[in-house]
Order: C-alpha cells, then structure tokens, then sequence
C-alpha cells in the first residue's frame, strides 16, 4: 500500500477508480432525478443547475444516467474479468504444471482464440443471444483469458524447478496442493497487472457493444447507450456526446495507470529502489 | 487555403474568447468541417431572387446504404428503387394528384366485363442504346416477374394475369380471371426492361444489375462501389428532357455526418429528423438562408402489433387495455416532437380511404385496468398484474430505429404504470426478420407499415396470408375482414370500395390487433440552390417533379465543364 502511494502513476489510478466507485455505489443518493424518469417536456435541455449533465432526446436527467451508467461499466468490468482470470488461471496452471500434451493442447487453444479478433467474435456470439447486462459479462470473460493462461503458465514453467517445490513433491504432497499452496500464490504478481489492465478494456468493450446497440438494454442507461443517443444529436447536444465519452476516457485511463503503476511496484527488478 | 487557415485560426481564438467553451465546442467541430470541406464558402448567394429555369448542372443527395442492384423488382430496397426510378419507365404512372397518367403507354382502355386491360404505348419510344422499345418487351418483364426462378417479392399481382398478350408492337393486353380493382395500380410500379439486353440473362445474377440501360430521363454514368452512383442525362429518353444534367447519390452511412454534409454544401438533399427539423435549424440563421425546409406526411404508419397467437393477447379485451393504457399525444410529442399525426384506421390521414369518423383510443388508464381485470388479471403483491399466478410481462421487439426505440420506452413506462412488466430489445434488421418475424416467435413488435396508394391490403390483413415470410405475421384472422378485404380488391366502383375500406377500417380498430401509434411525418431540408419544387407539397410530395428542378448558373457549385 505504503509502495502506491510513494508511486504517482498508481497513486492518480486509484483515485480515479475509487472516486468513480463511490460515486456509482452511492448513485441512489448523489442522482438528482430517477435515471429513467421521463419528461418530454424538457427534451435536450442544455446543463444548467437544475441538470447537471443536461437531458437526453427523452428529457431523462443525464447526470442521473452517468451515476447508474457507471455501476454498469464497473460492474461488467469486474465480472468479466473475474471469469477470464479464473478460466485463465486453472488453464494456465493445468498446462504449466502438467505440460505434455496436455499442454499442447491448452495451447493450441489459445493460439485459436488468439487469431480470432475478438471484438466480432463477441458481436457475432451477442447476436444470436439475448442481450443482457450478464450476458455480455459472460462471453466477454469467456473470450479474454488467453493472456492470463500464457502468464500463469509461463510463471509455473519457471517455478516448477524451483528447490520449494521440488521439496514439497519429495514430501508426497499432492498436485493440488502443490499447485495451490506453492506455484499459484508465487505467479500471482503478473496475473493481478494483467486483470487491472484487462478491466479497462472490458469497458471499452461494453461501450462498444451499447454503442452498437448491442449491449445494455433500453431503457437502462450505460455510457455506451448514452454516447449512442448523443451521436444522432452531435451538432447540436454536445453534452451526450461529451460527458460518456469523459467517463469512459477517465475510467480506462485510471485503470490503465493502475495496471502500469502496480506493474512497476510487482517488478521484483524495482525492489531495489 | 490562406484564406481557410485564417478562418480556422480566428475560429479557434473566438472560441477561446468565449466564457463557455464547452457550449462551443460542437460549433467549433462544424465550424472545422465547414473550412476542411467546402470548396465555395465565399459565395454570396442572393437565395431570395426568383431565377428563370436554366439546363445543366449536378443536384447531389445522400443515402445510408449502397443500392444492392439497379434491376428493382430483384433489389427490394429503397436505395436500389430510388435510383432504378430515374432510368427505368413503367406503363402508367400518378400524376402530382395521385391520378394515373401514361408513361411508356399513351392510352389504356378497360374492356366491359372489367376483366381486360389494352394499354397502348407511345410511338417511337427508344431504349438508351437506340433500340426500339415495344409491346415485347413489356410481354418479357411481365414474364420475369412471374417466372418463379426470378427471386422477386412482388409476383404476387403479376400472377393474377391470366393471360397477357402481345397483340401488335404498339400494344399489350392483359386479362384477369376475376375483377381485380388494384390491376391498373399495378402497372404503375412495375419498372420495364429491356428484351434485347436480357433475354439470355439470368435476371438473378447479371451483368445488368450495375450497368443497366433504361428508357427514362436518366442513364447510369459512374458506380464507385462504397461512395457513390452517378447518373446522367439520357438523350433518348421517352420522356423528355429533365433540367438538370447529372444526379449523384453518395453514400454516407450516418445520418449526422449527412447532416454535416449539408451544412457544409457538399450534399443538395437528405431526410432529416424531428430534432433537426424543430430545433436545430430554427436557432441557426445560416442555415436557415440557405436550406429549404419541406414536410409532408408519409404514407404509412408505425404500430404496435401483438402476436396473435400466444396468450394473453389473443384476448380482444388485453389488446384493447393496451390500447388504452398508452399516450399517443404523449409518443408524438416527445419523439417525433409534434411532428406526427394519431392515426385510427390503416390509411394515411386526408386520403379519401380514410374513415374520419374513427378516432383513436383515448388514453384512459382506469378503462385499460377495468378490462384486464374482466380477462382475469389481478394486482399482486409488488403492483404488478397476474393471472394464475403468472406475472404479466413481455418483451418488445424492435429493430435499430431510434424513433422506434424511443418509442418502446415511452411505451414501457405506461404500461409499467398499470402493472405490466415490458422488456425492450433492439435488434439488427435482417435477424429481427428472419429469427423472430418469419418464425413467429415474438410477443409484441414496435414496427411500421409503408403502404401503396391502392386500398387493398389483402397481403397484410387476409387470414390466409400468415406463411413464413407473408405479411400477416402478427397471425390475425376475422372473417368479416376477410370477406371485405376480398370484395374491396373485386369492388371497381370507388364510392363504393370507399364504404368497403372504412367498415373493414372500423373492426380492425375495434379489435385492436395492433395499436396505432402515429403517422409520421417525411422532413426533407433542400438546398436552395435547386429550384422548381412545388411548394406546398401537392399530394404526391415533392419528388413528384423532379425532372423539373432545375439550378441556376450562379447558385451550381463549381464544376469542371465537359
């Protein structure tokens, strides 16, 4: 903790993220006007005290929509991730650990999923499904683990002939101890940079997805969604264009300062310093 | 270029100038676009002045999607037959009134028994490539569209011909088995081609479709795959000169950049939306000098439309709470901000097919409760309704059409508000079609009809027309509408097909298998430079003459001459 706050990048990250945290978890609270409520009497007010962030083509409070917007973002980032992780740590350590075969076809695996552009996979795979908020977490984290494979398994490969886990075979210990009580905590360090960055790009894959009109629902609001209604209006209602363009902006680049500033920190090479 | 680099950098210090950056921050973006982009910025045009009619010039429009292919009856979509309909001709067309008047034919008689048709064509009518265009021709495209291996939605009319035939080079007759009052209507939509060119052509894949020769005012000049089609005169045309000398159609896949477009005069016309049309060109005098704002009603309507088939909406008194329990006034003001009309019957509003007496159901939520509880539904415990406990929910389908979507949440905070618990999703047009509308496996669509001008709408109401891929998806059936659909397309006098169309008007919306929502309104902004459009809209709307705009010298972009 002390090593994050001595380091300016992961320092300005956090705060970024930990503001946006709290202002979606307090959204009920900190919203002036229900994010769905509807009023056509005030259709694409500019911002002014009374609406912070302006309305929307359906007189809808869009500062309201930013604040519930954002527990969509985070949400589905952390969800998303938390799959890809698992999948890709268990993948990951069976193939490191057992190699052969097994992980040759771990692998190969991997370099598929890898040469798809996952973006359309996605769109294609969300086309034929329902489009749901859980939905769109699933086949995110189902699509993004090859990263997190590769690193655990490298991780294993290097840790594996290492004396402690040597020992701990000669002591008769099982592979899933092994596995959990010795490689996994000792391979966690890139795994843990790799989900931060890995967060910041599924929100921007959810915004795409709600641009597209594919993602999060109407009428619940989500940056993407919020964005999409203001691309018909650009000339003219610059605040739906600009506000879900600055979240989303904000949201990837303080995860990203996170993910490099944690980097750093991890780096065994940094210690020294 | 010193001139735009001047501008750009005053525009950049203005806008720092300015206390409310963010405000101009959009303006500024134009503003960008406008100097990158315009290549006569410095004109000063005097739009007031009437202007004599003058030959030549370009007249340059936008469309989202590149036409598929310029052979219509194949295309289907309504890029292909916007330009298809400049370089081909049909029989008989409608004059600016909504009468019929010839085009290739000079004159067409009806035989006694009402079940012939002679239509004679005009002498000398010429293909583009000097051929001559005679009754043969019309003979082989009415064997095209009825041939079955010719991928074609619209055989169905074609297919009622009993017998067509050639009888000299100047004349063709077709016969039907039974009265059929929409015949003649049908010739005014079916484009001819040309016998010599395809003959030994598969019509579904040939070289035709992107390099056609037609008969009208237009031929094809230059197709750039993904940007643009272009037209130019053609001096064999049947129908006389048009006054301007090429029409170019680029394609621009958004709207908003069609709109940036247009302000920066890089396009003449586009459709425009509400917001645009009541909001963004009244508070912008430069662009109120220079563009032509025109409104006309469409023909067509858009609807909320229940599948018959599944509970509970095969219930008369569920569709009809529905009904009730959703504002209308409410939809038409807040997505369409006041640019729509309520509708209450199937035709367009000041048609004489429309029954005025009909008026749509009020918005009356203590009747639309009264009736679900009489079809069983009861409030349980979180406020929603149910019957055998069974939350009422559903979800409606709509396609990627903001107006649609907008209007799918208005209509979900309504029925919310009596208990019903609606769900909303958008989807791409071709899998909407072909996963939930061809299959039949949806609950409740927001979606929209484009009629023709002729009354019958057997294909869309007929109990017999529920097929896959038939226009009566929603499944519904009522016999009384079936008979009078049936008598309406024999019925040839018009007083009383009228009496026919506003009974059948009056039970379909007593029994409420979809609910109007509103007939919109087509918004078109135009470019003053282009002249001779009629102004009000005369009931065929203004496209009706295009061969009759015309651009003065002065006001043309500049071009490079030929």
């Amino acid at each position: 903790m002390n090593a994050i706050l001595k380091n300016p990048l992961a320092l300005s990250g956090l705060i970024i993220i930990l503001l946006i945290f709290f202002l979606a978890l307090f959204a009920p609270i900190l919203a002036p006007y229900d994010p769905n409520y509807i009023d056509i009497q005030s259709i694409l007010v500019e911002p002014s005290p009374a609406h912070l962030m302006g309305t929307d083509g359906l007189g809808r409070d869009v500062f309201s929509r930013m604040l519930y917007g954002a527990r969509i973002s985070l949400l589905v980032g952390f969800v998303a991730v938390g799959i890809a992780t698992l999948i890709g740590i268990i993948l990951g350590s069976v193939a490191g650990f057992y190699r052969g075969w097994v992980d040759s076809l771990i692998m190969r695996l991997v370099d598929i999923m890898l040469s798809i552009p996952t973006f359309f996979l996605i769109l294609a795979v969300i086309a034929f499904l329902t489009p749901s908020i859980w939905n769109i977490m699933i086949v995110i984290g189902l699509t993004s683990w090859m990263g997190v494979t590769r690193l655990v398994r490298a991780e294993f490969f290097s840790l594996r002939q290492r004396e402690f886990v040597l020992a701990a075979e000669t002591m008769g210990a099982s592979d899933f101890k092994i596995i959990f009580h010795h490689l996994l905590p000792n391979s966690l360090t890139p795994v843990i940079v790799s989900s931060v960055l890995g967060i910041a790009s599924a929100v921007l894959v959810e915004s795409g997805l709600s641009f597209l009109g594919l993602g999060v629902q109407a009428p619940t609001a989500s940056w993407g969604n919020i964005l999409t209604d203001g691309k018909e209006y650009i000339q003219f209602a610059w605040w739906l264009s600009l506000f879900p363009g600055l979240a989303i902006l904000f949201t990837v680049l303080g995860y990203n300062l996170l993910g490099e500033g944690l980097r750093d920190i991890l780096d065994p090479k940094n210690k020294n310093k | 270029m010193s001139y735009a680099l001047t501008e750009f950098v005053l525009a950049i210090l203005s806008i720092f100038q300015n206390k409310m950056f963010l405000r101009n921050f959009a303006a500024f973006l134009t503003l960008f676009f406008l100097i990158s982009c315009s290549n006569n910025s410095s004109q000063d045009i005097d739009y007031k002045k009437s202007y004599e009619k003058e030959l030549g010039g370009e007249i340059i429009n936008a469309m989202i999607g590149e036409p598929s292919n310029l052979i219509a009856m194949i295309a289907g979509d309504s890029a292909s037959s916007a330009i298809a309909g400049n370089i081909f001709n049909t029989l008989i067309k409608y004059d600016e009134n909504l009468e019929l008047e010839p085009e290739l034919a000079q004159s067409w008689s009806i035989s006694d028994d009402q079940k012939t048709i002679i239509f004679s064509l005009k002498p000398d009518l010429k293909w583009a490539d000097g051929q001559p265009l005679t009754s043969h021709d019309i003979y082989f495209t009415w064997k095209l569209v009825t041939d079955p291996n010719t991928r074609t939605p619209y055989s169905s009319d074609y297919l009622l011909v009993k017998e067509a035939r050639v009888i000299d080079d100047q004349t063709f007759s077709v016969r039907y088995e039974e009265n059929y009052a929409p015949a003649l209507d049908t010739w005014a939509s079916l484009q001819i081609l040309p016998k010599h060119l395809l003959e030994n052509e598969d019509i579904n894949n040939t070289f035709f479709s992107r390099k056609p020769t037609g008969s009208s005012f237009y031929q094809l000049d230059q197709w750039v795959s993904g940007q643009q089609v272009s037209l130019k005169k053609n001096p064999l045309s049947t129908q006389g000169e048009a006054n301007i000398n090429r029409l170019t159609s680029r394609i621009i896949p958004d709207t908003s950049s069609q709109f940036l477009e247009l302000i920066a005069d890089n396009i003449d016309l586009m459709n425009i939306n509400p917001i645009q049309y009541q909001r963004v060109f009244p508070a912008r005098e430069d662009l109120k000098k220079k563009i032509a704002l025109y409104k006309e009603l469409g023909n067509g309507y858009t609807y909320l439309g229940f599948n018959l088939n599944k509970e509970p909406f095969n219930d008369i008194r569920v569709r009809q709470a529905i009904n009730y329990a959703i504002d209308k006034d409410e939809i038409i003001q807040g997505v369409l901000l006041g640019l729509g009309e309520p509708v209450a019957s199937p035709y367009k509003p000041g048609t004489r097919w429309n029954n005025q007496s009909l008026k749509p159901y009020p918005y009356d939520t203590e009747k639309a409760l009264r009736l679900l509880n009489e079809a069983g539904f009861t409030k349980n415990k979180d406020g929603f309704l149910e019957r055998h406990g069974k939350k009422f929910e559903f979800e409606i389908l709509t396609n990627q059409n903001k107006q649609r979507e907008m209007t799918a949440v208005l209509v979900q905070r309504r029925l919310k508000e009596i208990g019903i618990d609606v769900n909303i999703r958008v989807i791409e047009w071709a899998s909407f079609i072909n996963r939930f509308i061809k299959t039949g496996e949806f609950g409740v669509v927001v979606l929209g009809w484009s009629l023709s001008l002729d009354p019958d709408q057997y294909n869309i109401w007929h109990s017999s027309q529920q097929g896959p891929g038939q226009f009566n998806f929603i499944g519904y059936k009522n016999n009384e509408v079936d008979k009078l659909l049936e008598n309406g397309r024999r019925e040839l006098d018009l007083d009383k097909r009228e009496k026919i169309y506003h009974e059948f008007s009056k039970i379909l919306l007593e029994d409420s298998p979809v609910v109007y929502l509103f007939a919109g309104y087509g918004l078109s902004a135009i470019n003053k430079r282009v002249q001779g459009i009629k102004s009000p809209a005369p009931p065929a709307g203004i496209y009706e003459n295009t061969q009759e705009w015309f651009i003065p010298k002065s006001l043309r972009r500049n071009e490079i001459a030929y």
